[in-house]
């Protein structure tokens, strides 16, 4: 198959060989991409996510690189990661907000019930404080997006999450909206969270309108067939959407239609 | 190449507007104005614009050429292979037109394209070439040689290229010669039986498609 030259005792050698972090980058992809069941590949892992150092924008930042993509792979590697879910709440408290967005993707794919405090603390400011622009960069003070999405994807449903999750909508950027729309939506399954998501499906943006077919797709909302299918945006992530409302969603439209509608898009 | 055929002046006057188009969305508007004639004279004029990199227009082309039909398939199979994008776009083109022509194109491209949304394409139009209009003795080696591709296919590292060979496999059985051939029959058996199995198939909706097209399977 294409791109992959490299195969697992290749992948966990590179990882090892902690001299060239570039070699170590890919590794770690490599080990996430492929799903690695070695036993060595989560020990290896949670080291390279040791192995960084304060952010330098003036240098290099090679080994934060390498420690958020072993926090990404990680998160691929359930059941077998979850002996690193002490790291990856460390890695969600570093200064570096990239590494804190790969922890807390990586947290919310493993679906830790013990990233939701501290995440819901790194929220608590609101859109105000969390949500904030930092000064000299395009980005917010906290990775809104992976939080909203992690809390989402965990699924503990308290009144206490709700309430940290429902202020995002009112954020200033649809991407925001569209993450908290999602997580509200997965928790609480009520059909009020569906309806900001449908509309953000006809957003100006094809970057919004990509965000909000993922998000419904996560969510698994299968009322929304029709409205992602109609969307102007490529089949390939109509098709990604889809999969989403038939693996993780119930109710009607039932699976025959839904893959029918796949079919439509190939 | 073929002479041109005679065309209208209307179809002349929307290829003009194309060749003037200077913006993004001239382009992608005289490339749909075009593309709703369905007339084989904007063949040509459609399969330039999928190598202009504007993938809104090249949308608009495909759908185009897939309503002018057979007509259109020269001048996709005239296309340089270097380019890359055009090429891409023309499977797609080929794959929904159908035409026999077109079975090289789409077998090289589902065994070796890069792209995943070229090789999805490929595997579907494999599974739907209208093949009722050839000779009756020259079907079952076309039909085999789809299959074969598309079984080698199950291999593939992208789900959604997977799923199409699913539905690529269904519709190659539903459109095969009748009584399909004992082996055929068992090769689509278990190509779909592979890609229904969770001991080989890691993705839940592929597994759903393929078990759906094994239970049509029996109807045929």
């Amino acid at each position: 198959m294409a791109g992959e030259p490299i195969n697992e005792d290749e992948a966990l050698a590179r990882l090892r060989d902690s001299d060239d972090p570039s070699m170590q980058y890919y590794g770690a992809w490599w080990l996430g991409r492929n799903r690695s069941q070695h036993p060595e590949a989560v020990p290896l892992l949670i080291e390279a996510l040791q192995q960084r150092r304060p952010r330098d924008p003036g240098a290099g930042v090679e080994e934060n690189a390498v420690a958020r993509n072993a926090a990404r792979a990680l998160g691929k590697l359930a059941p077998a990661a979850l002996a690193a879910v002490p790291e990856l709440l460390a890695a969600l408290a570093d200064a570096d907000d990239g590494l804190r967005e790969a922890a807390a993707r990586a947290l919310g794919d493993l679906r830790a019930p013990e990233a939701v405090a501290p995440i819901c603390m790194r929220l608590a400011g609101g859109p105000a404080v969390a949500g904030a622009r930092q000064s000299a960069s395009p980005r917010l003070m906290e990775p809104c997006e992976a939080l909203l999405e992690a809390l989402g994807d965990i699924g503990a449903a308290t009144p206490e999450v709700l309430g940290v999750i429902e202020p995002f909508m009112a954020h200033d950027w649809p991407l925001i909206r569209s993450a908290a729309a999602r997580a509200l939506l997965q928790l609480s399954g009520e059909p009020r969270w569906a309806q900001p998501l449908l509309e953000l499906l006809n957003d100006s943006q094809l970057q919004v309108r990509r965000a909000a077919l993922m998000d419904l797709g996560a969510a698994g909302w299968r009322p929304a067939a029709a409205a992602i299918s109609a969307t102007l945006a490529e089949n390939s992530l109509k098709l990604i959407a889809l999969r989403g409302l038939i693996e993780n969603g119930r109710g009607e439209p039932a699976d025959e239609a839904l893959l029918q509608t796949m079919d439509d898009l190939l | 190449m073929n002479s041109a055929p005679a065309t209208s002046a209307a179809t002349d006057g929307l290829i003009a507007d194309l060749e003037r188009a200077s913006s993004t969305i001239e382009l992608l508007q005289a490339t749909a104005a075009l593309a709703r004639t369905a007339d084989p004279a904007a063949a040509a004029a459609l399969v330039q614009v999928l190598g202009f990199n504007n993938p809104g227009a090249a949308v608009a082309a495909v759908d185009g050429l897939i309503a002018i039909g057979p007509a259109a398939v020269d001048q996709l199979l005239q296309l340089d292979p270097r380019n890359y994008g055009a090429r891409a776009w023309a499977v797609r083109a080929l794959a929904g037109i159908g035409d026999v022509r077109g079975l090289d194109l789409l077998v090289e491209a589902l065994l070796t394209d890069v792209g995943p949304s070229v090789r999805r394409a490929a595997a579907k139009g494999l599974g739907c070439l209208r093949l009722q209009a050839l000779p009756a003795d020259e079907r079952p080696a076309i039909e085999q040689r789809c299959l074969e591709a598309l079984v080698e296919a199950v291999s593939d590292g992208e789900w959604v290229v997977r799923y199409a060979v699913a539905v690529g496999l269904e519709g190659l059985a539903k459109g095969s010669a009748w009584p399909i051939e004992h082996s055929s029959r068992g090769c689509t058996c278990a190509a779909l039986g592979r890609l229904s199995d969770a001991a080989h198939e890691d993705t839940p909706v592929v597994r759903l498609r393929a078990a759906l097209a094994l239970q049509r399977l029996p109807s045929f």
